[in-house]
């Protein structure tokens, strides 16, 4: 998961405010607090334009560069600090999206329910808060950079840009949610995504909205997931099959052996989402699915009830997002493995392979699943997590054995399904 | 000497979906599955009718069905982790006579036995507890055994009361005595999953079978393994004893149904109608003068009775 991103790494971060990047430093709702004169009249606060034109990136550009030439201004002015207004997100917001940063919040100003603003100033005697200003202004510079280029960033790829400043991803995590926020925009708008947690090969490509073209076969070890909303078209002429693999590491062995080239069925795609798909990889999932219905798409997950759950937000939506689910459901999901009559000879040497016992977690899950309505969870699934109950066994894909056996596996699946087809 | 037993009968396709359990009465079978209902089948005629449906016994299907010897009551415990109690009213119908609350939280008890009389149910929970009912006594909670851990798996209750023992996922076998509610065995010897124990008709016995393939006999009183019947190659899931505990039943994951000599400790019939798990196994109690016959269901979906071929 560790890409190349270090390329546009600033080698050294902690002088906070160069003026190359007040140049280009993209500003959202950050409001200068001191009376400084803003150039277009523009107030930076959220209530701006409204809601239609709100989230539109000239907009968005607009209210960070107000806040970069108010900056400018300020040191133009020899003013002797620099200011930027954060409107923090209620606490239980936060919980929500970042977990893991509270140590550098205000706890006792977070718990209101109301938004809170802070004042974050440069220079300050105190170096976390001269950290924290430098690490906003980055974010900001990073956004612009975004939406200017018009290419989406993902928050994975903002830490990376700068791993050192930011120290950890939920750093950028936060303060992107909390740009946002206080811009009144969604953290769409800034042209940044959650970080892409999808990989795919295979043979096809992608032509770009920039009209680039994108050969997903020419990485041998796949590539993020792109943004749906880059994909001008999509070619899939070559493609019989489409594989969604619950592991990463599955994904990999067949990546690297290049199962999508030489599989007995033809030529297909590779798809992990690494265990329950995010939106993105569900985004593009349901192109590939709207783009050619009759491609089949099949789903390989462990045998447990985290795996049946898996192909079911595949295939049904994930209840958190039930809103969504008509734009991301992919109904023609198939359930390729791994079935209980996959890997139970009851025989010695498949035991000897690893069957698990269940967790009272999978336990309490699979009682779960099978109480959902056949909208989430097909007949099939539900007689296999009756079975899974009964053995009180799992296994995962790895039963299938190693790199050679899965292949024979799969072509003997892959087959079918594509003959059925 | 081997012995012969013919199909008579296969109910097809008895339920949607897979047969996880039956119990049997003198006159009736009755089979418990992932559906919602249970379902009772004559075995007083060959077509073996069906003669009565409890839907909606279980919404999430119904793991386990037992019955008491004399025929009077049967429970039944479902995915849902609910427990229910069954009677058999005069005109032989079956009606819901309440629940097993137990006081804990739901989906915990797995397998359930009944005692002869009916009066005592067991069940066994997923961290290996074991507690007994008295379903006379506003279904209270009378014992409550503690072992080590493992999922309990299965359980039987002894003809005369005396005894329950529980098999778990660890590969332990436990006899507790239920005058005393202490533990009296903690039986050695199997160390994989034990996914079924019966006791003897005349209690001096228990069988106890699972992944290990092998069905071990023990000695109840001293506690000791007296014998073990192998020729299964796979999982065994079901095992249960004839009238007379001359012989043992059993059934595995690969659709073999075996019936084997206690006396002589030897297989003495192996049939395989079907290469589908076959999850329960059981005798029909002996009726008059008619030779012995048994039942066996699973994956499948479909319930065969086999009768043995008697004369020649």
């Amino acid at each position: 998961m560790d890409f190349d991103l270090h390329s546009g790494y600033l080698a050294d971060p902690q002088p906070p405010l160069p003026q190359t990047l007040l140049s280009n430093l993209p500003n959202s709702s950050l409001t200068p607090q001191t009376a400084i004169s803003r150039p277009n009249g523009k107030s930076p606060t959220a209530s701006g334009p409204s809601p239609t034109t709100r989230n539109s990136p000239g907009a968005v550009i607009s209210k960070i560069e107000a806040i970069f030439e108010a900056m400018t201004d300020c040191l133009l002015g020899e003013k002797s600090e620099l200011v930027i207004q954060l409107k923090t997100r209620t606490s239980k917001t936060e919980a929500t999206s970042d977990g893991d940063g509270n140590d550098e919040s205000a706890p006792s100003t977070r718990k209101k329910a109301k938004p809170d603003t802070r004042t974050f100033t440069f220079p300050s005697k105190s170096p976390r808060e001269v950290w924290k200003f430098t690490a906003l202004l980055r974010i900001l510079e990073l956004s612009h950079e975004a939406l200017v280029t018009g290419i989406v960033t993902t928050k994975r790829d903002m830490y990376y840009r700068d791993s050192e400043l930011f120290i950890k991803q939920a750093v950028v995590d936060r303060y992107v949610d909390d740009i946002a926020y206080t811009l009144g925009v969604t953290r769409d708008a800034l042209n940044v995504v959650a970080a892409a947690k999808g990989l795919v090969v295979g043979s096809f490509a992608i032509t770009r909205k920039d009209t680039s073209v994108v050969d997903y076969s020419s990485e041998p070890e796949g590539v993020l997931i792109p943004n749906v909303k880059e994909i001008a078209d999509i070619n899939l002429d070559e493609v019989r099959w489409i594989l969604v693999i619950e592991k990463e590491a599955t994904f990999r062995t067949l990546a690297s052996n290049q199962y999508w080239k030489d599989s007995l069925a033809g030529k297909g795609i590779l798809i992990t989402a690494k265990g329950y798909p995010d939106v993105q990889t569900r985004q593009f999932l349901r192109l590939l699915y709207t783009s050619f219905p009759e491609l089949p798409i099949l789903c390989l997950v462990d045998h447990d009830p985290d795996g049946i759950g898996i192909m079911s937000t595949y295939k049904h939506g994930s209840i958190a997002l039930a809103h969504e689910s008509a734009t991301l459901a992919v109904s023609s999901v198939q359930w390729l493995g791994v079935r209980s009559s996959d890997f139970m000879g009851g025989y010695e040497e498949v035991e000897a392979v690893g069957l698990l016992k269940l967790t009272e977690r999978d336990r309490r899950i699979a009682a779960k699943m099978l109480e959902k309505g056949g909208g989430y969870v097909d007949v099939e699934w539900k007689r296999e997590l009756r079975v899974m109950l009964m053995l009180n066994v799992k296994a995962e894909i790895q039963v299938l054995g190693n790199a050679e056996a899965l292949g024979k596996w799969l072509d003997g699946k892959l087959v079918d399904a594509v003959r059925i087809e | 000497m081997s012995k012969q037993y013919l199909t008579t009968h296969t109910v097809d396709d008895a339920h949607i979906t897979d047969i996880f359990s039956l119990a049997v009465t003198p006159t009736q079978v009755l089979s418990a599955s992932g559906a919602s209902s249970i379902k009772v089948h004559s075995t007083t005629t060959p077509d073996i009718p069906l003669a009565q449906t409890l839907t909606n016994a279980h919404k999430l299907g119904c793991h386990h069905i037992v019955t008491s010897r004399n025929g009077r009551i049967a429970a039944s415990a479902g995915f849902g982790g609910e427990v229910k109690i069954w009677n058999i009213s005069e005109s032989e119908e079956w009606e819901e006579a309440g629940k097993i609350v137990d006081g804990n939280k739901a989906g915990e008890i797995w397998a359930i036995a009944l005692s002869e009389d009916g009066q005592f149910l067991a069940a066994t929970t997923y961290d290996g507890r074991i507690n007994v009912w008295d379903l006379v006594e506003d279904r209270k909670k009378i014992r409550e055994y503690e072992t080590k851990g493992s999922f309990g798996m299965c359980i039987d209750i002894s003809r005369d009361g005396r005894f329950t023992a529980s098999g778990h996922e660890s590969g332990a076998v436990y006899v507790f005595n239920n005058d005393t509610g202490r533990m009296v065995h903690s039986l050695p010897g199997l160390v994989k999953p034990v996914r079924t124990v019966a006791f003897s008709p005349a209690g001096t016995r228990l069988a106890a079978a699972g992944d290990a393939r092998v069905i071990a006999l023990y000695d109840v009183q001293h506690g000791e393994q007296v014998a073990d019947l192998t020729g299964h190659s796979a999982w065994i899931f079901s095992v249960d004893w004839s009238d007379a505990g001359e012989y043992l039943l059993s059934g595995s994951f690969d659709g073999k149904v075996k019936v084997w000599s206690i006396d002589r400790r030897v297989c003495v019939a192996t049939h395989s109608e079907t290469d589908k798990t076959l999850w329960c196994v059981k005798w029909l109690p002996k009726v008059g003068n008619k030779s012995e016959a048994f039942a066996t269901a699973g994956a499948n979906r479909s319930i065969s009775f086999y009768r043995e071929a008697t004369g020649g």
